[in-house]
């Protein structure tokens, strides 16, 4: 279940027992506005309610403008539908309501299915990007209001990771029942309690005795199950836990306020999504393969699939983010591109979205990685990007993302900075995270095709800012039963001075616009990582993952220069496959810890092995 | 009464200087402070030099570096400047990121920072929403001034919410911009000091960013309280040592 599961009461009538229902500080209050409804409330205005109550209106079928009409006379913040509405309805509601209502404060779609005995879950995919909450309700003669529950084991195989209301016949004497669906896997994504009939004296006038009642024996039940009130996802403050924020000069705020306004509205559109899915499947070359490594597999008497990012167009998962983001910076209006770049991977991944939009692209990238990846200059300026050397600092990573922040102060107006990683000021993080949670959402039935289940026994991924792990983790953050595993590089040893392992050398602070786990010295300047893998080299790591590391949710291991090397070459002769020394860390985890020979392990292999063919030369004197 | 604030009241267009502590050596901080108050500076920005200043041009990005370099701390800062209300009356303010204060611990850098005889602090990286809900209270136990930023892209909602949270000035950057000179003001500047000026705010403006000679500190303070000059009095020590910022001064005062 999310954090603190809420209470709606539904169905209210009449101002005097409205008022006294208001005292009990329930979370929504809802108001039928259906004629056929014994509870339709046909009043002209509702009381003054505190703020902290959300009032809902309830709707079954109903024309937009009618709904729209309610919403602005009744001041509602929330919006319950209750009938066949479709997708195409619930986007237009929130346009127009943006548009005639209310921008900053976008109105809440609750979107109502029945279920009787079992539910095709299937149906809720159109409604995930169009609908805030989901609401389950019992299926009956009448559009709610049926006054029995369903079976609530159905909720078991809940697919979504969307918070959703259950509804349907709670009373009192249902508290026990409620208790164990609190305990049991099946209330995971429940965000609220949605009560009505069995509250009532009358249709529409409730008993607050009753009411009472049921609301303390609700909080000993949540008090009581604490320990599995966790959320791993950002929340809306933009924080992980402690982790995330946005520690933002002034000069940025106009830019990340104006993409943190826009930034799920933008990705919830229909339009966007359709164009987003096409560029996928029909430039990257998604869905990239799960594979199955056979040989691989025998050597460490485990079943391991590589989830083949290295397939990807450009060579890595860093093109599905910058996808991602160059259609919200064209739904944005903005005209010029700006990126920083370690490897060069997604500063190639940059570049090739701008040639395939034909906007502006400036690259910026530490004078130390230019000299050492001269194949990804290259392909960056052949791709008609400006490549500009970071020459503050270190000249690395790090100093190229200052440089490109600088510049975003410098030209605020018609320029987007395209992050690459799952790190910088709220809503980047989540943002970059949902656009490479595609990566778990493929693992997820394509798991399904191969073992007849979606959740593996563990995932695994290496992180340095922590897209790929971000991505590959995603749908699996809050499925218990799947362990996570997070490797960082060690670089000549964690202890040696020279290492980027930040989950065990980091300490909490700010850098580039978050609050999260960085390497510095004990007087908060930030400090020069060290890994083999330009990709693993940044001093920090995402908020959501330093959140995981802190929480105990992932295992985080480290992984030398000299393992990671070993173990991309084992690779290559058991598997036929060269990947990036990035994904070779992931790789020389099974050196070092033992699965179970039924054990499925899911590891993303997230970029290919060209870019760093010199380095391999090099190292093993080719 | 903060000195800030007692400066702000007097009748007279302010000149604030910002220099990195540390910086070109790292035992200037000091005497750089007594010779600006020498000179006629009315305020000064003490920068505490951070490893990766977002905000800052070239010229301070090297100077903290440098500074850092030399050895620059929290630490060794606040010894630097344990008697320098003992020679040295008008307001000082630390300018710095966030990071090196939060590993401080904010509570212990603010009480020192009242034990030393700090007017107020400029912390780039600290989003007024986050200071108001998590810091506020403890800056002004210890009795300190923070000021904030606003931009030509801040919006009057928001000039009016920081307004509402300041205590002592605001700081007007002048431009879309990082720190460092740049070739004066023109008509886009002027119409956005115009349009803060009319706003009529509780708090006096101070602009800075871009303020590098006579001419941009004048056309600066014909709209606002004062001006705040960095970039181009770090670049003159660069050039000229420590030993001459009277004729620094006068060229921006005559």
């Amino acid at each position: 279940m999310t954090e603190k599961m809420k209470l709606k009461i539904c169905g209210m009538k009449y101002q005097d027992n409205m008022e006294q229902v208001a005292t009990l500080q329930p979370d929504y209050l809802g108001f039928i506005f259906y004629e056929k409804s014994t509870r339709h409330f046909n009043s002209e205005s509702i009381l003054e309610l505190p703020k902290s109550i959300k009032k809902t209106g309830v709707f079954v079928d109903a024309d937009i403008d009618f709904v729209l009409e309610k919403i602005n006379k009744h001041q509602l913040q929330a919006v319950q539908l209750h009938g066949k509405e479709s997708p195409e309805y619930c986007n237009n509601l929130k346009k127009r309501h943006a548009e005639l209502v209310s921008i900053s404060h976008p109105i809440e779609i609750i979107k109502v299915f029945s279920i009787k005995d079992e539910f095709d879950f299937s149906i809720l995919k159109p409604y995930e990007q169009v609908s805030d909450y989901f609401l389950f309700d019992t299926k009956g003669k009448l559009p709610g209001g049926n006054g029995y529950t369903f079976d609530w084991n159905v909720l078991n195989n809940y697919p979504s990771t969307k918070p959703f209301f259950l509804s349907g016949g709670l009373g009192l004497n249902e508290v026990e029942k409620i208790n164990q669906f609190v305990n049991s896997k099946a209330s995971r994504y429940c965000y609220a309690l949605d009560v009505n009939s069995k509250f009532e004296i009358e249709p529409g006038l409730k008993n607050i005795e009753d009411l009472k009642t049921f609301k303390k024996n609700l909080s000993t039940i949540l008090d009581n199950n604490k320990e599995i009130v966790m959320n791993y996802n950002v929340d809306e403050k933009g924080y992980y836990g402690e982790f995330g924020g946005a520690f933002i000069p002034e000069m940025l705020y106009p830019n990340v306020e104006e993409l943190r306004q826009n930034y799920l509205k933008v990705m919830a559109e229909p339009d966007f999504q359709k164009q987003f899915d096409k560029l996928l499947k029909d430039y990257v070359g998604r869905p990239s393969p799960l594979y199955y490594a056979k040989r691989l597999s025998k050597k460490y008497n485990t079943k391991i699939y590589l989830k083949r990012e290295d397939l990807n167009h450009t060579g890595a998962h860093k093109i599905n983010n910058t996808i991602g983001q160059i259609l919200m910076a064209q739904r944005l209006g903005k005209t010029r591109i700006i990126a920083e770049t370690g490897a060069g991977q997604h500063g190639v991944a940059t570049a090739t979205v701008c040639a395939l939009m034909g906007l502006e692209c400036i690259v910026y990238m530490g004078e130390i990685d230019i000299a050492r990846q001269a194949p990804n200059v290259a392909r960056m300026k052949m791709l008609g990007a400006k490549v500009v050397p970071a020459l503050s600092g270190s000249r690395t990573l790090k100093d190229a993302t200052n440089e490109a922040i600088r510049d975003w102060i410098n030209n605020p107006v018609k320029t987007h900075y395209i992050i690459g990683s799952a790190i910088g000021p709220h809503p980047y993080p989540d943002m970059v995270t949902r656009f490479q949670a595609v990566i778990s959402e493929e693992i997820k039935w394509q798991l399904k095709e191969h073992e007849g289940r979606e959740n593996p026994d563990y995932v695994v991924a290496c992180i340095g800012g922590g897209s790929n792990a971000a991505g590959t983790y995603y749908h699996y953050l809050h499925e218990n039963d799947v362990k996570i595993i997070a490797v960082e590089a060690a670089g000549l040893g964690v202890d040696s001075g020279e290492s980027a392992a930040t989950s065990v050398l980091g300490k909490e602070g700010i850098i580039h616009g978050c609050k999260t786990l960085l390497m510095q010295t004990k007087d908060g300047q930030i400090t020069e990582p060290y890994s083999i893998s330009a990709g693993l080299d940044y001093p920090g790591v995402g908020p959501m993952h330093a959140h995981l590391a802190k929480t105990g949710r992932a295992e985080f291991m480290a992984i030398t220069d000299d393992d990671a090397m070993n173990a991309g070459l084992e690779l290559c002769k058991l598997e036929g496959i060269i990947p990036a020394i990035e994904s070779s860390h992931a790789l020389a985890i099974f050196e070092q810890k033992t699965f179970k020979p039924n054990d499925v392990v899911v590891m993303s292999l997230s970029g290919r092995g060209d870019k760093d063919l010199q380095n391999y030369i090099d190292y093993f004197k080719i | 009464m903060n000195r800030i604030v007692s400066k702000l009241n007097e009748d007279k267009k302010l000149l604030s200087i910002y220099f990195t502590a540390g910086y070109p050596e790292i035992n200037d901080t000091v005497s750089i402070i007594q010779d600006l108050e020498k000179n006629g500076v009315d305020m000064i920005e003490i920068g505490l030099p951070f490893s990766d200043p977002l905000a800052d041009g070239p010229t301070i990005q090297d100077s903290s570096t440098a500074a850092l370099k030399n050895g620059m701390t929290t630490e060794v800062l606040f010894k630097q400047l344990e008697s320098i209300r003992d020679t040295v009356s008008i307001p000082l303010i630390i300018m710095g990121y966030f990071n090196p204060m939060f590993q401080y611990g904010v509570e212990a850098f603010c009480k020192k920072c009242q034990e030393l005889g700090i007017d107020g602090l400029i912390i780039p990286d600290l989003p007024v929403d986050v200071y108001h809900n998590e810091y506020q209270a403890i800056f002004e136990k210890y009795g300190l001034i923070n000021v904030f930023l606003i931009t030509p892209q801040t919006s009057d909602a928001r000039i009016r919410y920081i307004d509402s949270i300041s205590n002592g000035f605001i700081y007007m950057v002048s431009s879309a911009s990082t720190t460092g000179a740049k070739s004066g003001f023109g008509d886009e500047q002027t119409a956005y000091f115009e349009r803060i000026g009319k706003m009529n705010l509780n708090n006096p403006q101070v602009i800075g960013f871009g303020i590098s000679n006579n001419e941009t500190f004048t056309q600066a303070t014909k709209y606002a309280k004062g001006a705040i000059i960095g970039s181009a009095f770090v670049k003159h020590v660069t050039k000229h040592g420590v030993k001459t910022i009277d004729s620094f001064t006068k060229s921006i005062l005559n």
